[in-house]
């Protein structure tokens, strides 16, 4: 006995829907970004040729055919220090966060931080963090725990400054409306001064994770036996620039997993946000 | 029936030593319960300062406000309010705007929901529960927040230019909801604008509020019949009232 009446028209599997839905978004990409598609394979065929029409020795520049060639050689010690430059730079985000967030609360909400701390932070933001590079490498040595440290410091102060902002700055006509309904702080912070801060902390946490990849990678300059810095100043050191580019490009790929990472969590945190709405 | 307000020789002044501001007052006013009052001035006044003291929101540097003979000593929760720029958040939908003034009351909004669907469909608003506030106009924007300053069923109203950024069409048709609703439920109403023939439609009382400082320079009643709709709008006496507070502005040097 079947459950399903005869006069309804088959259903499509959900593989071939699937897959009409996948060739429709590749069609619908291809037709928007074709320009900067073009433009991208454009830029690394220029590069391939120039460098073999001007004859530029492999040394000093080499083409992307060979970066892709010795970087896939060397891929399994490219992929370690891909995870260790990432787990330190992951740490290091995620402690910017947890202690940015806080600090941006308690300067926003607490008048008498707001006079000390807060200029404090403000003339501290002048100072260029990765300065301090060396210092905590001669402190703290080669581990991990250095370049972790360098990477909260380089992405603490767009978290905690622009928490700050967020959290400071509700409309006169909410503040009014919430007082006016009798509801406590607590309550108030829950259904309203927290989502209406969260596009402006996204502000700050998208701009970190810029910030995150570059203070490991420096923090690997200054000192270190492994992690894609270490990786790129060595064979800079060696004059292999092919695999000090395959190095940058897992810096890349690296940043773009972050940035990506942080945007999608923004999409689904704050999908109402102006600059996020789909039309 | 909404509450009586009885304004006692209130004064505000912003600031303190010789930088002070005298912004407002003093002034005395009593507004029955159960009327419409309209605080009508130009911008900078000091009617919006009046209103939110009345709200409680603002503390006055002298003088004392009562609802009923309870003296206003903090924000006031049993009103309803409502800004220019309205209070919607964006992340929540009309039916959640509306029902975030329960939520904050510490009220669950499932027992209102009866409620809710109503008073937007007496908005015409009825299909729209889910939408998000960017995807309205702003006509439909204010009467969610109208909506929003009614649902815990105040009896007291207070309204700080809530059309003033509409446009003219937009501004009549809710002028007359508003009307509507006051006449079923007859709440005390306080309405802060600076459109003269809005005041003289809409409220029993007109108050007339002059600048620096902001005083109340005259109190009109106004005695047309309800409903005020457009046959009232087009009568003589509608337009005496008009030109009468027309009057009063130009001597005073702001018309």
């Amino acid at each position: 006995m079947t459950m399903v009446s005869s006069s309804m028209p088959p259903e499509p599997g959900l593989a071939a829907r699937l897959a009409t839905r996948v060739a429709a978004r590749v069609a619908l990409a291809l037709r928007v970004s074709w320009p900067f598609a073009a433009f991208f394979i454009g830029f690394f065929l220029v590069w391939e040729y120039s460098v073999v029409i001007f004859k530029i020795p492999g040394y000093i520049l080499p083409t992307p055919s060979q970066i892709a060639a010795n970087g896939w050689a060397d891929i399994p010690r490219l992929l370690d220090y891909t995870l260790i430059t990432g787990a330190e730079s992951l740490i290091g985000y995620a402690l910017a966060i947890c202690v940015g967030v806080p600090v941006g609360l308690a300067i926003a909400f607490w008048k008498p931080l707001q006079r000390t701390v807060y200029p404090f932070l403000v003339s501290l933001e002048m100072v260029p963090k990765i300065a301090f590079a060396p210092l905590f490498i001669a402190w703290l040595g080669f581990g991990l725990l250095p370049k972790v440290i360098i990477v909260v410091l380089v992405c603490f102060f767009p978290v905690a400054l622009n928490a700050i902002h967020a959290f400071g700055s509700l409309s006169d006509e909410l503040t009014r409306f919430c007082r006016s309904t009798g509801a406590g702080p607590l309550r108030t912070f829950w259904k309203v001064r927290l989502p209406a801060a969260l596009p402006q902390c996204f502000v700050g946490f998208k701009y970190a994770a810029l910030n995150a990849t570059v203070g490991a990678t420096i923090a690997e300059f200054m000192g270190s036996d492994q992690g894609l810095g270490f990786y790129i100043q060595i064979a800079t050191g060696n004059m292999r620039p092919d695999l000090a580019f395959a190095g940058i490009f897992f810096l890349t790929l690296l940043g773009l997993a972050l940035f990506g990472a942080v945007s999608l969590a923004e999409k689904l945190l704050i999908p109402w946000h102006i600059t996020l709405r789909r039309h | 029936m909404g509450a009586t307000i009885d304004i006692r020789s209130l004064t505000k002044t912003f600031g303190v030593g010789p930088a002070a501001v005298h912004a407002f007052g003093p002034v005395d006013l009593t507004i029955e319960s159960g009327s419409f009052v309209s605080l009508l001035g130009p911008s900078g006044c000091g009617k919006s300062t009046l209103m939110l003291m009345i709200a409680g929101l603002l503390d006055a540097s002298r003088g004392e406000i009562f609802f009923d003979d309870r003296k206003v000593e903090g924000p006031r929760t049993d009103i309803g309010i409502m800004f220019q720029d309205n209070t919607l958040v964006p992340w929540r939908t009309v039916e959640g705007n509306v029902a975030l003034q329960l939520e904050l009351r510490g009220l669950d909004p499932r027992d209102y929901a009866d409620r809710i669907r109503d008073l937007l469909r007496s908005v015409k608003l009825d299909g729209f529960q889910r939408r998000h506030p960017y995807e309205l106009s702003g006509g439909m924007q204010q009467r969610a927040a109208f909506c929003q300053a009614l649902v815990h069923e105040p009896d007291t109203l207070l309204f700080d230019e809530p059309l003033g950024k509409l446009d003219a069409m937009t501004r009549e048709s809710i002028r007359s909801d508003l009307q509507t609703l006051w006449m079923q439920k007859r709440p005390t109403v306080v309405f802060v604008t600076h459109s003269i023939e809005e005041a003289v439609q809409l409220s029993s009382t007109v108050c007339v509020v002059t600048p620096r400082p902001g005083r109340i320079e005259r109190r009109i009643d106004i005695d047309l019949p309800w409903p005020r709709n457009l046959e009232v709008k087009a009568s003589a006496r509608f337009t005496q009232y008009v030109r009468e507070i027309q009057g009063i502005f130009h001597d005073y040097g702001v018309l």
